[in-house]
């Protein structure tokens, strides 16, 4: 019996498809650059001087990792590079533009309680950019072929496997990272940010990359055992205790990450992402009930404690989020009340010089305080957008609260429409699917389960901020991987990228060719 | 064991996700939008109308009202009206809110009307915002100017309403004290927002967002003595050659006598109702209303525009001009019926009957065009952007105050006015028509009236002019609309 990865390499052509891979990074390009000059029409009647910094800068970028990409890595996947070019320019084009409308007022308002640099920012998203695509390049260098650990410098992939404990280690010391005082910060609320000399570093975008490796080389060497021993009861085969030993782990952990960065997106994102890579390794569905039923467990219990109570306000807000716009106060009844400026109570507190009148106000009720404002706004600009939307340049993303980091996805909503969003969940997707196929095309069962799992961490983000932005699910913060403004996300998601495309060579470049017959083994075209 | 059928399933699983998000997005920029946008949570809806130009307001070929770019996001467009204090009673202001033509054809100037969009459908697919339509007022600049500048003069409160008598077309509408809207257009921001608000406050009378040409009233005085006059000439056949009183009148009900401003000539104590109508003998027009009656007199004004809003625009009514027929008592805060006294001080204009100068514009315009009164309105076309016609102006007619012959009766009655009655300094004017001047209660100044049509033979124009202080109509409001006609005639 042939399977699925056999049958897919079978019929890979083993074509370098470099071609392709340019004229669609050319196709990518123009976007971009076309972006750009619509902000510079729009508003100021002229092709903006931005499309030659940015959009240049950029082409030089990408064609730069698309030569390294062609020589070191020439087998790789040739859809993963333009499409990821297409949305960091979309991206950058997008914060380029928001840039124009952040007045000097408004970037104050902004910075108000944010602390560090968080208006959007062309110019050093030009430079993470940089940075990211940089990184790309370097990775696609450095990792070598799996055939080819002899090398200088040697590092595959695989290499990781040998190191999985330590990874492990490292990334929850990285998302342990910002609870650290004195490095770490809070910035709208999530406690995801460590700041060094000057830089703001999300650690916990690293982590998820490295959680990806730990899982995989755990479940590497674990699949075995934990997919074929354990009790079964009628159609559902129970695990071990001792496997069962580090799911347990993992869901304490996230629940933690829940707790103390109150952070419920997070959470579900890495939870998802070990359940699924579960699934992966072991093929079990009773793994994946398991682990959705801790999940939902662990939320329950979030809910009912009393200084949880935020989990649920946020799935109230989710359901109903009206009551809260400007304000909201939601009683040990469960009844809604409004604490915004035009309550009386609201100016009592503010009177008495309350720096957070309606907070206060709503500690004086006894309930819990939250405020539906950004998430309405958000979905305002979608309706604001409709169909076609208003046209690069055209909106007011400037009433969209984070319109370049958390809510981009809506700004973006707004200005180029429903079927801009189309376009750009389909990108997505398109990256996710060829990642999967990567992983379904590897030969290594590390390698597949890594591919596997770093393409299914990125549709989840994708899934949980933009479920979130667009009231699918309840509102979390995560970034919206190469659109929003940020360093860590942009280099960490660019390094994803680079990992699956030198995978993707790996997998699809020819087989060695057999020096001498070697009878049943023999690789045969099924043409 | 191979990986390869659970990783097929997670890809599949992860493509259900997006198939999700793309659900949702087609939910809310599809079916939700229209809902989103109109939600009273909303500030775009609001602050949208700054966003985009504004159509311009234009009256004899010049630019009155123009929107231009502030250069800022927030009002990214201000709004410049051109000699605000002279046309504010007519284009309005305009801040997010708005008044008079700026309110009444605020969808159209705003590029929001469905008359515009479905022209511009194609620009409406491909997301192009619908521009704002240009409104073409009836308004004659030039007679606007010299009636503001003739009713500054005054320094109360005074206002002149001008009306074609043959199509309703107002063609002037001034008011002292005025404002200027350019005090609080949108590029002034919240200096402006506070500015609207002390000039809604103002203290007193004057309130200067209320104009006096059509949103404010005046008893009219001996001006509404064309009104009773119609409907006596109608219901009790009298002509203008029929012998009346003019003596003095004892009032019935308070045993006082109503006075006349002179007993002498005309007003001894019989003669023709002209010659009582050209000097302007109380005591005839009072004796008139008590004949017929409070009712009467009321039914009969009714058909002058008089006892509800007059409609001038969508979204835009003149003040309610009244002769009410019960009041409320200000003690007992019960409603009382017009008595016997009170009904011969209406018949000449005073006791509860109240009237706006658009008001005694439209009666001059019955007497003027053979009874016939056109609806009055102020905006003659509206243009899209592309210069095609959205919007021109149907002449309807208002009502028919009178018969034809009672009309030329009475416009003959208003020469007689000029030439031989209590407006003799306007001869030199070309116009005719009454004079009138109201007491307004002790300590107030009078209501000064005058009001017509010109030119006298074969009139065009109706009109009326009040101003307040001591004096007469004659003296004071006859030359103001003189000026004011000479500028309309001359056009």
């Amino acid at each position: 019996m042939s399977s699925i990865g056999d049958q897919i390499r079978a019929q890979l052509p083993y074509q370098r498809r470099n071609a392709a891979s340019l004229a669609l990074l050319i196709f990518a390009m123009v976007l971009t650059l076309s972006a750009f000059a619509e902000v510079g029409l729009a508003r100021d009647g002229s092709i903006p001087a931005g499309l030659f910094g940015y959009g240049g800068g950029l082409a030089v970028l990408a064609f730069a990792a698309y030569f390294v990409q062609a020589k070191f890595a020439p087998y790789a996947d040739p859809l993963l590079l333009p499409l990821a070019v297409a949305l960091n320019g979309v991206g950058l084009a997008m914060i380029y533009r928001l840039d124009l409308d952040t007045s000097a007022d408004k970037r104050a308002a902004l910075l108000e309680g944010t602390a560090v640099k968080d208006a959007a920012d062309a110019p050093s998203q030009l430079m993470w950019t940089f940075v990211g695509i940089g990184l790309f390049v370097a990775a696609v260098l450095i990792m070598r072929d799996t055939d080819k650990t002899d090398a200088p410098l040697s590092f595959t992939p695989k290499t990781a496997q040998r190191y999985t404990y330590l990874i492990g280690l490292s990334a929850i010391i990285l998302l342990l990272l910002p609870i650290v005082p004195g490095i770490g910060r809070q910035i709208n609320g999530a406690r995801v940010w460590i700041s060094i000399g000057g830089f703001s570093v999300q650690p916990g975008e690293f982590a998820k990359l490295l959680l990806v490796v730990f899982f995989a080389g755990y479940l590497v060497n674990k699949r075995q055992a934990m997919s074929l021993i354990g009790k079964k009861i009628g159609p559902f085969s129970l695990p071990r205790a001792r496997d069962l030993g580090p799911i347990m782990v993992i869901w304490i952990f996230c629940l933690g990450v829940l707790f103390v960065q109150k952070d419920l997106g997070t959470a579900l994102l890495y939870f998802g992402l070990f359940v699924s890579m579960l699934y992966i390794a072991t093929q079990r569905v009773s793994w994946v009930l398991i682990g959705v039923g801790l999940l939902a467990v662990g939320i329950f219990i979030a809910t009912l404690l009393p200084f949880m109570g935020h989990v649920n306000q946020r799935i109230d807000i989710w359901q109903n989020p009206k009551p809260y716009f400007d304000g909201g106060c939601l009683l040990e009844s469960g009844k809604v009340v409004p604490v915004n400026p035009d309550t009386d109570i609201y100016k009592q507190e503010a009177a008495a010089g309350s720096g957070f009148p309606g907070f206060s106000a709503c500690a004086k009720l006894g309930g819990e305080y939250s405020d539906s404002a950004q998430l309405m706004k958000g979905l305002f600009a979608l309706g604001q957008g409709g169909v076609l939307g208003t046209g690069l340049g055209q909106g007011q993303p400037w009433q969209t609260p984070l319109s370049f980091s958390d809510f981009i996805f809506d700004s973006l909503g707004e200005e180029l429409g429903l079927t801009g969003l189309m376009a750009l969940l389909l990108i997505y997707a398109l990256i996710v699917q060829r990642g999967m196929k990567t992983a379904i095309a590897a030969r290594d069962p590390f390698l597949k389960l890594f591919a596997g799992g770093v393409s299914f961490v990125l549709a989840l983000q994708v899934f949980v901020i933009v479920g979130g932005v667009t009231k699918l699910i309840p509102l979390t913060g995560l970034t919206t991987p190469f659109l929003s403004q940020g360093g860590s996300s942009l280099m960490a998601n660019w390094i994803l990228i680079a990992i699956l495309a030198r995978m993707s060579h790996d997998a699809r470049k020819p087989a060695p060719q057999a020096i001498q017959d070697e009878g049943m083994t023999q690789i045969v075209s099924m043409r | 064991m191979n990986m390869d059928k659970p990783l097929r399933r997670v890809a599949i699983f992860a493509m259900l996700l997006f198939f999700g998000l793309m659900a949702q997005v087609n939910y809310m920029q599809g079916s939700q939008a229209e809902a989103l946008r109109t939600d009273s949570k909303n500030s775009r809806q609001y602050a949208d109308v700054f966003n985009a130009p504004r159509g311009q307001i234009i009256a004899g070929g010049q630019v009155l009202v123009s929107s231009k770019e502030t250069g800022k996001d927030n009002p990214k467009y201000g709004r410049t009206y051109k000699d605000g204090m002279i046309y504010s009673p007519v284009t309005g202001y305009f801040n997010g809110g708005a008044s008079k033509v700026e309110m009444a054809y605020n969808s159209l100037l705003g590029g929001k009307d469905k008359r515009i969009t479905q022209q511009r459908w194609f620009d409406t697919f491909i997301g192009k915002k619908a521009e704002g339509a240009n409104v073409e007022l009836a308004l004659d600049p030039r007679a606007q100017q010299v009636a503001y500048a003739q009713l500054k003069k005054t320094s109360r409160r005074s206002g002149a309403a001008v009306i074609d008598v043959k199509t309703g077309a107002i063609v002037v509408l001034a008011s002292f004290p005025s404002f200027d809207p350019n005090e609080v257009a949108p590029q002034t921001g919240l200096k402006g927002g506070k500015r609207l608000e002390q000039l809604d406050k103002q203290a007193g009378v004057i309130k200067p967002l209320i104009d006096n040409a059509m949103s404010q009233t005046f008893p009219p005085g001996s001006t509404f003595k064309t009104v009773t006059a119609a409907i006596a000439m109608e219901q009790n056949g009298l002509s203008s050659s029929s012998t009346v009183n003019t003596g003095t009148l004892i009032l019935p009900g308070s045993n006082k006598a109503l006075p006349n401003s002179h007993d002498t000539g005309n007003c001894g104590s019989r003669a023709p109702l002209r010659g009582a109508f050209a000097e302007s003998c109380n005591t005839t027009f009072a004796e008139m209303a008590m004949k017929m009656g409070i009712e009467k007199l009321n039914q009969g004004s009714s058909k002058f525009g008089f006892n509800r809003p007059v409609q001038i625009e969508p979204n835009l009514r003149a003040a309610e001009s009244d002769v009410p027929v019960e009041v409320r008592n200000p003690e007992t805060g019960k409603m009382e019926p017009t008595g016997q006294d009170g009904t011969a001080r209406s018949g000449i204009g005073q006791e509860n009957v109240r009237a706006t100068p658009l008001q005694m514009a439209m009666v001059a315009a019955a007497v003027a065009n053979n009874g016939k009164i056109m609806k009055p309105y102020l905006v003659e076309k509206v243009r899209a952007k592309d210069q095609s016609e959205l919007y021109n102006a149907e002449p309807k007619q208002f009502s028919q105050a009178m018969k034809g012959d009672t009309a030329d009766q009475l416009a003959d009655m208003m020469r007689a006015v000029v030439t031989e009655g209590t407006a003799r300094n306007l001869a030199q004017f070309g116009i005719a028509g009454k004079t009138g001047t109201a007491e307004q209660g002790l300590g107030n100044p009078n209501a000064r009236w005058f009001s017509g049509f010109a030119p006298v033979q074969n009139p065009r124009y109706a009109f009326a002019v009040v101003t307040e202080g001591t004096g007469s109509g004659g003296e004071n409001a006859g030359p103001i609309a003189g000026a004011i006609m000479r500028a309309v005639v001359s056009k």
